[in-house]
């Protein structure tokens, strides 16, 4: 069996596990970190795109995540149909980023690093005081709530996002982004349309982030309207990413799982210390281990087979 | 004094140098001469320390220079007029000749070392204060030989010194050169326009393709027939 | 609307504002030399407050007093971050290196915002001192003591940086390094060294600002974030690497965001941002910088 196919048959086992864990556990905390994790997924996925495939690190994730749950938000809460409501609130996210994606794609390197965080900002003060209190449900939605859906939206989500990133990285579309991350002129130069590239890498991240933005919206019952546009959104997706494999399909998984792991060990005893680790392995990463713990991993397999390979002699 | 022993330099995953040897002897003026592209100005800028050969090695003195980095190599003596002249263009004719002696050695010397160079290049007194940036081509090329003459350098690396200048103004630097090679100090010189550097330089080597594939006198190699033709040939008008 | 009101909110503005520049300039520096933009630079400036706070809150110094103290152990701790983190990213190419020198102050920053929520708890602080309430008036106009000095104090270190950049040998290397770094290197100029000591005089500067900021106004750890981003609006308005001119734009952007929030109220953030970001799209050389070809 190829290697393509172990990994579709691995993956697909996987999502049936993952869609048969609510019928053997009815125990709300194990679902709701099931949740967390599906949610950093999507979320440092949806980041991975832009940043990991192409190259272009955005410090204003937190917007298009912000404006999907806000869409949803109020589209739901409006009595319009949840899904109705959800992909409004990707395609808001998109609509909003095909706007900025000129101007913004223009920007090199860093100054496309500043001027998204600056952005995020814009967005989050101006939420912030158009919408200072805390975003609000009608009665009934709360008597009916139940989590259960939420866990299959996410899953759901998460699997097309990790299918998604996974088809980009095999397919042609994927090699343009990687060419553009490696050396844009040299892209340019053999033909890419590097412009191209990026704004489908930017329209894709954004719209996965509005997504997830707007299951977020569906799953915390209540939070002030201005949080999802938090730089900490984008800050979550950026750890996550870069500890667990950036440019990879697995690397944001294995981030989101420790992410999110870690988040709720130390949620009593040391609040945020799930940052602090992850900053701490970010830097490492950043400095000696540019692939994550991916990279990690795949090291230590190969100087397992090496030895093997070694000691297969005797 | 320079010995470069089969020195490789990849820049990036691009190759450059491929196992070049040569040496400058104290008080010589040598010159490198070779098409657009061929590795020369890498070759000086290896000398220097700004690129580090991944083959081969490079003494200096008898010094050899692997762990040796760029700024000591200039307390040892060794001095680059780079290609474009690299000047500090938002800093004063006068503060970029002050850089120039900014190593111990050049510090104490530092104005004679001064009035020496506004003997060669009087016109420099005059634009002490003007920013390097607004001058002339011909001015900044002074500038920027004058510059590299303020640590009292041992070997001289001049990289293009006529380049962008009228022929008049090529004639003067060039005599330059030839006036502080009497002083005492060895050059080493790139130069496009081989006849010039062959009638200034005791001894050539020519580079092609990251290779060196001919050296000798100087006077030999006016007389070279693949000299002639490939270098010499569109001049004879 | 009240002429008093305006001259009022115009004279807090420039107060804020010498800060802003003091943070900018700080930073400008280091972009100069090292051509890296340390985003975790508010950081830096937070660090320096409570440290303040902290020789104020354990020891009861003057915060006055207390500001070179702080300003030199923030200038160790620069050094040390440029040798242990961004030094080995030089031998980088160009791009790579200044993807890298983002992410290492992206993770700074979360690292030190963290630090600083378990050392001194999420709360703000501030430093309270007897004279915390004076001033004097002029024209009928308020000029507390502490502001007005924050003021005073930027435009000194401010001059004192010029002179040091313009009159001493290493001032003029460092100058040179940022206009030329391999031709400072082949003057002889020890580029390691410059940068160190650049990173550290960022983080001094930063730590200057963020002691008057304890005493004037206040501190908590979320405030890094802030702080860097004003200090980033600053350095795009002047133009990246114009050290002088930071200081000037630092003024102006707090007075043109204290005369705002009489306009827009809470959204004089926002009128920031938008500059920053209009600049950054059409005038990447600044407001007072010339045109890089």
């Amino acid at each position: 069996m190829s290697s393509q196919r172990k990994i579709l048959f691995l993956s697909v086992g996987i999502a049936i596990l993952l869609a048969l864990v609510p019928m053997w556990t009815k125990r709300n905390d194990f679902i709701n970190i099931m949740i967390l994790i599906f949610l950093y997924v999507c979320l440092a996925q949806s980041w991975n795109i832009l940043a990991g495939y192409t190259g272009q690190v955005s410090l204003g994730h937190a917007a298009f995540f912000g404006l999907g749950a806000i869409t949803t938000r109020f589209l739901w809460a409006w009595g319009y149909p949840f899904f109705l409501a959800f992909l409004s609130g990707g395609v808001v996210a998109v609509v909003f980023a095909l706007i900025i994606g000129h101007p913004a794609l223009r920007l090199k390197g860093i100054y496309f690093a500043i001027g998204t965080l600056g952005l995020g900002q814009i967005l989050k003060i101006t939420v912030g005081n158009v919408l200072p209190t805390v975003a609000g449900l009608p009665t009934d939605y709360i008597a009916t709530y139940n989590l259960i859906p939420r866990y299959y939206l996410f899953l759901v989500l998460a699997v097309i996002i990790v299918a998604m990133v996974y088809w980009i990285s095999r397919s042609k579309l994927g090699l343009g982004m990687v060419a553009v991350r490696e050396d844009e002129e040299a892209a340019k130069a053999s033909g890419v349309n590097t412009f191209r590239q990026k704004m489908i890498a930017l329209s894709t991240s954004t719209f996965f982030a509005g997504l997830a933005g707007g299951a977020f919206a569906f799953y915390q019952v209540s939070y002030y309207y201005e949080l999802p546009f938090s730089p900490t959104w984008t800050f979550d997706a950026l750890l996550i990413t870069f500890v667990g494999g950036v440019g990879t399909v697995v690397g944001p998984i294995v981030g989101a799982f420790f992410y999110a792991i870690f988040k709720e060990l130390f949620a009593r005893t040391f609040p945020e210390l799930h940052v602090f680790i992850f900053g701490l392995l970010f830097i490492f990463v950043v400095l000696l281990l540019p692939g994550g713990l991916v990279e990690m991993v795949s090291r230590i397999r190969r100087l397992v087979m090496a030895k093997k390979a070694v000691t297969g002699f005797c | 004094m320079l010995e470069i022993e089969k020195i490789s330099v990849s820049y990036g995953d691009l190759q450059i140098l491929w196992d070049i040897s040569f040496k400058v002897e104290e008080k010589e003026i040598v010159g490198l001469i070779g098409p657009n592209g061929a590795g020369k100005t890498t070759t000086l800028r290896t000398i220097t320390g700004l690129l580090r050969p991944f083959a081969g090695g490079i003494q200096f003195e008898g010094v050899p220079m692997e762990k040796v980095p760029i700024h000591k190599r200039v307390e040892l003596g060794i001095s680059l007029i780079p290609e474009g002249r690299g000047l500090f263009p938002g800093m004063s004719t006068l503060e970029n000749l002050e850089l120039g002696a900014y190593t111990a050695k050049g510090r104490t010397c530092k104005d004679k070392t001064l009035e020496q160079v506004y003997e060669l290049f009087p016109i420099l007194k005059n634009r002490k204060k003007q920013a390097a940036g607004t001058m002339s081509g011909g001015e900044q090329q002074m500038l920027a030989i004058g510059r590299g003459l303020m640590s009292k350098p041992k070997l001289l690396l001049v990289d293009e010194p006529s380049w962008g200048l009228s022929p008049l103004l090529s004639k003067v630097i060039y005599e330059v050169i030839g006036q502080i090679n009497h002083s005492g100090v060895t050059v080493l010189l790139i130069e496009q326009n081989v006849r010039i550097a062959l009638e200034l330089a005791n001894r050539a080597y020519v580079v092609e393709n990251g290779r060196i594939v001919k050296q000798g006198d100087s006077r030999n190699m006016l007389d070279d027939q693949h000299i002639r033709e490939a270098y010499l040939g569109t001049e004879s008008a | 609307m009240n002429l008093l009101v305006l001259a009022q909110s115009l004279i807090f503005g420039i107060f804020v504002g010498g800060l802003y520049g003091l943070a900018a300039v700080g930073l400008s520096l280091v972009f100069g030399v090292m051509k890296m933009l340390n985003v975790a630079h508010g950081e830096l400036l937070m660090l320096g407050g409570y440290v303040t706070f902290s020789f104020f809150s354990l020891y009861h110094i003057d915060p006055f007093l207390s500001l070179l103290p702080s300003a030199f152990i923030l200038f160790l701790i620069g050094m040390g971050l440029y040798k242990g983190l961004f030094s080995p990213l030089a031998k980088l190419h160009e791009e790579t290196k200044i993807k890298n020198s983002l992410l290492i102050g992206f993770g700074l920053s979360l690292i030190f915002h963290n630090l600083a929520i378990r050392l001194w708890t999420a709360d703000e602080k501030s430093v309270s001192v007897l004279y915390s309430g004076w001033g004097f008036s002029l024209f009928g106009l308020r000029f507390p003591f502490i502001r007005f000095s924050g003021l005073i104090l930027a435009t000194i270190v401010i001059f004192a940086l010029h002179q040091f950049l313009t009159k001493t040998y290493f001032g003029k290397a460092i100058r040179a390094t940022t206009e030329n770094w391999e031709s400072a290197s082949l003057m002889g100029i020890n580029i390691e060294k410059a940068s160190m000591i650049s990173f550290g005089l960022g983080a001094a500067l930063a730590a200057m600002a963020g002691t008057i900021v304890s005493v004037g106004y206040a501190i908590h750890p979320a405030m890094g974030l802030e702080w860097t981003l004003k200090a980033l609006i600053v350095v795009v308005l002047a133009g990246l690497g114009n050290i002088g001119g930071a200081f000037v734009a630092g003024v102006l952007l707090g007075a043109v965001e204290s005369v705002s929030t009489l306009f827009v109220g809470p959204y004089m953030e926002v009128v920031g941002l938008f500059l920053f970001l209009l600049v950054l799209e059409l005038r990447p050389q600044g407001l007072f910088g010339k045109s890089m070809g």
